[in-house]
This record gives structure tokens, sequence and C-alpha cells, in this order.
């Protein structure tokens, strides 16, 4: 009688044991398979301090709170500058109904787009208020905030890179997209929804 | 040695654990969580945000769940490696002059050794499925062997070397039969997966329903060769148990264990064929042929030291 009392209580033991480890692997799936699509943290921002086309100073604060779409470009560029500046007004104007969006266009050749130039160069593209902004700061500042703060290489002005960087509300980088890419596009716009709906 | 006994079956029971974990990696998708060995992103212990990682490694490569799910397979693969090793001295320290403890106690801590460098090869090789499944089956031979270590540490504690007369007639052949088909199936089953995989990676679109119609033949093979086997066992086992069961405590257990473990097999192969791939069925499916693999050896072993 004793021996069938062991395999009843070792037939128990392992289907408690089964039922923890079912709960275990349970958790761990889902979690794995969320985290695959959960949109990856890429990088923080580091702490900035440039001047806005308005002529009032613009850093970190004022990217946080906001879901941030960054450029890097310049107004001499006749390269890929005017077709990535025409994808961000597409989407300045798709977002218009928007006030949790900023885009930020930082120029990387801070010595031929003074303040005037860059007011010049948002009028072309038709910016009206402050939900896109043109950034300038010495070239030291912009090379440390493109290449560490970024992580975009290419040299500047000439080769610097045509991605834009999605950046969280909490000032954390979510994404890169190339504007020459209707579908990369496409996918930040899925992005940008997925990121407004986090907390 | 009580003590050793006890370390013996913990060590047993944390390889199985750790084959259970392993399997988690697999089916979770976590085999690159880490894309380097033996550290994980150039680190001891895993970053926690993309930040951490060296310059020269892509950051959208980073995923913390995956990673901590991967590095947890090698920290407990290294807490196993300890207790193996531990069983292997203690061996030679109470166990000298016993080469049935000894000498399976020393193969298990060398393969073990081994194993934790395959595991590395396994990274290296991007999960190539020949080497992710060797990484599994050299898990079974170590289980084995630290199985039928238990088993004979066990029998010197108790100071009885069961060589009772039993009326074993084939019992014997049967139960190896079974183990064989066991290991047997594990090897289709892990081709099953592997077919899945290349037919998933060429048809990503596929449902998981389309995907089984893709692998269809070596499908039923795995599936019908499963039923004659558990059709087998419940036939053989009931029998060997009523003979030799009374005789042989240990092995009573073992078969009735190895019953129930074939009933939860077909289970969760219908389950598979009908409700689809769903990587919880998958992981508990290896798991329990493990412990099939385990028990049926059990039994093996009662009936080689019992005579006829």
């Amino acid at each position: 009688m004793s021996e069938n009392r062991t395999i009843i209580r070792s037939f128990f033991s392992f289907m408690i044991m089964a039922l923890i480890l079912l709960t275990a692997a349970a958790v761990i799936i889902y979690q794995a398979e969320k985290s695959r699509r959960a949109i990856p943290v890429l990088g923080t921002v580091p702490e900035f301090a440039f001047v806005e086309r308005s002529g009032s100073p613009f850093g970190l604060d004022d990217m946080n709170g906001e879901i941030n779409v960054v450029d890097f470009i310049f107004t001499n560029c006749h390269g890929p500058c005017p077709l990535m500046s025409s994808v961000m007004a597409d989407l300045y104007r798709f977002y218009a109904p928007s006030d949790r969006i900023r885009f930020i266009s930082i120029s990387v050749d801070p010595l031929r787009d003074s303040i005037e130039t860059l007011r010049a160069y948002a009028d072309k593209f038709g910016v009206s208020d402050d939900r896109w902004v043109f950034l300038r700061a010495g070239i030291d500042s912009v090379l440390s905030l493109y290449e560490k703060g970024f992580m975009l290489s290419g040299d500047l002005p000439g080769e610097h890179s045509t991605r834009f960087v999605l950046v969280d509300r909490n000032g954390r980088i979510r994404g890169y997209y190339h504007p020459e890419d209707d579908a990369s596009i496409e996918l930040m716009k899925t992005h940008i929804r997925l990121l407004a709906k986090e907390q | 040695m009580r003590g050793f006994t006890r370390l013996c079956f913990i060590t047993t029971a944390t390889t199985y654990l750790l084959i259970f974990v392993g399997g988690l990696v697999r089916v979770s998708g976590a085999g690159l969580g880490c894309p380097d060995w033996p550290k994980c992103f150039g680190r001891w212990i895993p970053p926690v945000s993309a930040q951490q990682l060296p310059p020269d490694m892509d950051p959208s490569q980073f995923n913390f769940t995956l990673a901590w799910i991967e590095y947890s397979n090698r920290l407990l693969g290294m807490t196993v490696g300890l207790l193996i090793l531990a069983t292997a001295v203690l061996a030679i320290k109470y166990y000298r002059k016993s080469p049935r403890i000894l000498y399976p106690a020393w193969a298990a801590a060398l393969l073990t050794a081994f194993q934790g460098w395959q595991g590395g090869e396994v990274v290296t090789s991007q999960l190539k499925p020949v080497i992710v499944s060797a990484h599994m089956g050299i898990a079974l031979v170590i289980v084995s062997l630290m199985i039928y270590v238990t088993r004979e540490a066990y029998y010197a504690e108790i100071g009885a070397v069961s060589t009772k007369s039993v009326p074993a007639g084939r019992s014997r052949v049967w139960i190896g039969v079974l183990w064989l088909v066991t290991i047997i199936q594990i090897v289709i089953g892990t081709q099953v997966r592997s077919s899945l995989e290349i037919a998933d990676a060429a048809n990503p679109l596929l449902t998981s329903a389309e995907l089984i119609e893709k692998v269809k033949s070596i499908n039923i093979v795995h599936a019908l060769v499963g039923l004659a086997a558990a059709a087998l066992a419940w036939k053989v086992l009931p029998g060997i148990l009523r003979r030799v069961g009374e005789l042989l405590p240990i092995l009573r257990q073992a078969g009735f264990g190895a019953m129930m473990l074939v009933a939860i097999q077909v289970l969760l192969g219908l389950a598979m064929m009908l409700l689809g791939i769903n990587p919880m069925i998958q992981v508990f499916h290896l798991w329990v042929a493990s412990l099939l693999v385990g028990l049926l050896l059990l039994g093996y072993a009662e009936l080689t030291s019992a005579k006829d």
C-alpha cells in the first residue's frame, strides 16, 4: 500500500512541477514575443544647447515630452537634402492636427547657415509654426551630437547621413529610417503611432 | 554516503531543468539573444540597455529579454557543470574503487565541459540545425550518465546490490527497444522541427497549419512511429510491471512513470497536429521525451543488474 502511495505522491509532485514549468514557460515565451514586437531603444540623446531659427535656445528639454523626428541637413546642399526636407514637409503637413510630434532639422554647415538663412529655408517649405524647428550650433557641438548622440556617420557637411531618427518622449532613440524609401517612411509612421500609445 | 546520493539526485534534477530551459531558449527564438560567446555583447553580465554595447556592435541587434533568456541558459549550464564536477570529485573521494560510479561520473564531467564549448559553436554557427540538435543529443547522454551514477550511488548507499533473481524474461529487450525507439523519435522530431524552420524561412507568410502541410511526409512518419511506440509501451509495460514490479520497486515506479509520459507525449503530439505548432507544446513535447529516455534507461539498468 505504501508503495502505491509513493507512486501517487511522485505523480502529483510531477504534475505540480510541470504546472510551475508550464507557467514559467508561458510567461517567458510571451515576454520574448512581446520584446520582438516592441520598438527597441537604441540609445539616448545627450544634453545639447543649440539655437532655433527664431533665435531662442533649444535643447534636450525641448524634445522631451514630444515624439521627435530628427534629420541633419544644410541649406546649400544640392544632393539629398531637398528630398529629405520635402519628405519632412509631407510629414509636417500629415501630422498637422497633432501637437504631439515635432520635426527637427539640424544644420551641419553652421558657417553658411545663419539664423536668417534657416528662416528662409523654413519658409520655402511652408513651415509656419514650431512643430518643425531648425537648429544651429558651432560645428564641434554639431559633430559631437551627430556622431556620439545620434550615432550617425559620414563626413560633414558634404557626406552627411540622410537618415531620419525617431526619438521618443523621453529622449530615447527608437529607430532610423530612409527618407528616399517610401516603405521605410511608412514603417516610421507605424512606429510613431505605437510610440504615441506608449506610456 | 547519503550526501553523495543526494548530490547525484539534485544534479540529475537540475540537468533536467537545464534541458527544459535549453528547449525554452530555442522555442522563444532567443538562441542568438547573445550574439557572442561566452560573453554577452562583450560583457560578463549582459547589458540592460543598447547604450552599454561596445561600439563595434549593432545596437539594433540588442533585445534585453532575449539576451537574458539566453544568458540564463548559460548561467544554469555553469551551475550544472559545477554540480557535475563536484559529483566527479567526490566520486574520487568516496568511490575510488567503484568503477560503476567513478567512470560514468567523470565521463559526465568531461562531456559537460565539451558541451559548454559546443554551446559556443551553436552561437557561432548562427543556430545551424545540426549543431543545435547535437547540443541536445549531448545533453541527453549527460543526463543518462547522471541517472546511472545516481542509481549506483543509491544502491551503494543502502548496501544492497540488486542481484535478486527475478523472472525477467524478455522484459529487458522490450525496454531496450522502447528506449531505442524514443531516441529515434527524438531524432525524427528534431528533423520535423528543422524542416519546419526551413519551410518557414522559405515561405515566411504561411500559417502554421500550412507549414505543417509542407512537412507532411516526415511529420506522418513521426506520428506513426510515435503511435506504434506508444501502443507497444502500453502493451508490454503493464505485463513487465506485473511480473517483476513487485521485486524491483524502482523499476515499478520508472515503468509507471514511463506509461504516463507516453500518454502525455501522444496527447501533446496530437495537440500540435490539431492546433498547429505552438512553442509551449513544442518545449514540453521535447522535454517529456527526455524524461522518458531517462526513465526507460533506469528501468533497463534495474533489469540488467537482476538475474533471470
